[in-house]
């Protein structure tokens, strides 16, 4: 939960926003409640075994914004993703796109269907957090991808092995 | 002769009235800046006539030499912002073209004489901070002028700011969006710093990540070649506000303790 703990304490937007407890100032400068909810409750934080051959881990990064983001996710041999955890530093949109996404997906293919615009009309993200749904939408694709190299690595070195 | 020159001067000044274009207008304005410098050349001094004309002459004088900065004036060749004018000292609006290097009399480059900008910083608000003026208008454009200044210090003052701005200044920026070619490893190392940040309990632990952070930047600053060095330090840039954030969150724990 240090997560959590730390995004509680590193961001200081939602705070003040919530301090300013107008009407106006709610209707304006507001983070969506479901974003509020994902960064005050976020779903599945934490960390999976790296190493293990059933753990895809995507990480990546927003240079412009200078957020950071891993997912990772732990697949069955059927395809079924049993669990999935993230760590994002960044800002209360990037934490909750994340948040959401492991929340979203329990099979591969569904996995792979998710868009950036799923993300963004859940959480009612404004147009200048586009980019933390895109984000989100590109860890996914690299927890998949190391997942996928790792099974095909896994597969080469049975094959080796039986001849 | 005076009264023609005098015809000339309500005429103008009516016709600015009503139309707050012919302010732009050249052909109207070189008309009445020629006459301007007849008014010097000739040795006529306005000043010196009655009451009544001068305080239409002098909101003249001001009209015509904010307009006469922005269209005639000779120090406008090189784009130098002027902040006053230079026959009567009246505020000028910010010029829009100026870059804030030329704003703070710097140059165009990355490195920077920070004390020299300071310098200039200190010296510039001094004349420009709009409670120097009563009159309204000087006000208002010592606001903007003040504010732009303000701007202009805070993004020349860091270098990874500076670095940003400069390549804004030739149209290039960090993309938004995800860094596909990013060194995973380096990601990695972000994150376990992240990390350590956040479960950092002590000032001194904080503070020595601090403390690597600014190094960091220090390095990347000294190696600045290309873009993506930017988008290094802004990885860094943020965890050092992170820890900033949580080195006073700690002293404001410590203070309740008390």
């Amino acid at each position: 939960m240090a997560g959590l703990v730390a995004a509680k304490k590193c961001i200081t937007p939602l705070v003040v926003i919530r301090r300013l407890s107008s009407p106006e100032y709610k209707a304006q400068a507001a983070y969506h409640k479901k974003v509020v909810d994902h960064y005050e409750n976020p779903r599945n934080v934490g960390s999976l075994d790296k190493t293990s051959k059933n753990v895809g881990t995507g990480l990546v990064g927003a240079p412009a914004c200078g957020d950071v983001m891993k997912l990772q996710i732990e697949v069955d041999d059927q395809g079924k993703i049993v669990d999935a955890r993230f760590k994002t530093f960044g800002c209360g949109s990037a934490i909750a796109s994340s948040s959401l996404v492991t929340d979203l997906f329990r099979h591969i293919d569904e996995a792979l269907t998710i868009q950036n615009t799923d993300i963004a009309k859940e959480l009612c993200l404004p147009p200048v957090k586009l980019h933390c749904s895109m984000l989100a939408e590109d860890a996914i694709k690299a927890a998949l991808h190391d997942y996928r190299l790792k099974q095909q690595d896994g597969k080469i070195e049975a094959v080796k092995a039986s001849n | 002769m005076l009264s023609l020159n005098n015809l000339r001067i309500i005429c103008t000044s009516q016709a600015l009235q009503h139309s707050p274009k012919l302010l732009v207008n050249r052909h109207c304005v070189s008309k009445a800046s020629s006459f301007y410098d007849t008014r010097h050349n000739n040795g006529i001094d306005f000043r010196s006539q009655n009451e009544s004309k001068v305080k239409h002459i002098n909101s003249l004088e001001r009209t015509f030499c904010t307009a006469s900065i922005k269209l005639n004036c000779r120090q406008s060749v090189g784009q130098t912002p002027a902040f006053f004018c230079l026959y009567c000292n009246f505020v000028q609006p910010p010029h829009e073209g100026a870059s804030f290097f030329q704003i703070m009399d710097c140059d165009k480059t990355f490195a920077m004489d920070t004390q020299r900008l300071q310098k200039t910083y200190l010296k510039l608000q001094r004349s420009l901070h709009p409670d120097n003026f009563s009159q309204k208008t000087e006000q208002e454009y010592s606001e903007y002028q003040s504010a732009l200044v303000n701007k202009a210090y805070r993004t020349l003052l860091q270098p990874l700011s500076r670095g940003l701005y400069m390549l804004e200044l030739k149209g290039m920026h960090i993309e938004e969006g995800t860094d596909n070619g990013a060194n995973p490893m380096f990601l990695m190392e972000l994150i376990q710093i992240n990390k350590a940040l956040d479960e950092a309990q002590s000032k001194e632990e904080t503070y020595k990540i601090g403390a690597s952070m600014k190094e960091q930047l220090k390095d990347l600053t000294e190696q600045i070649h290309c873009q993506s060095t930017f988008a290094q330090m802004k990885y860094f840039a943020n965890i050092e506000d992170k820890v900033k954030e949580k080195l006073s969150e700690l002293m404001q724990t410590l203070l309740t303790l008390f």
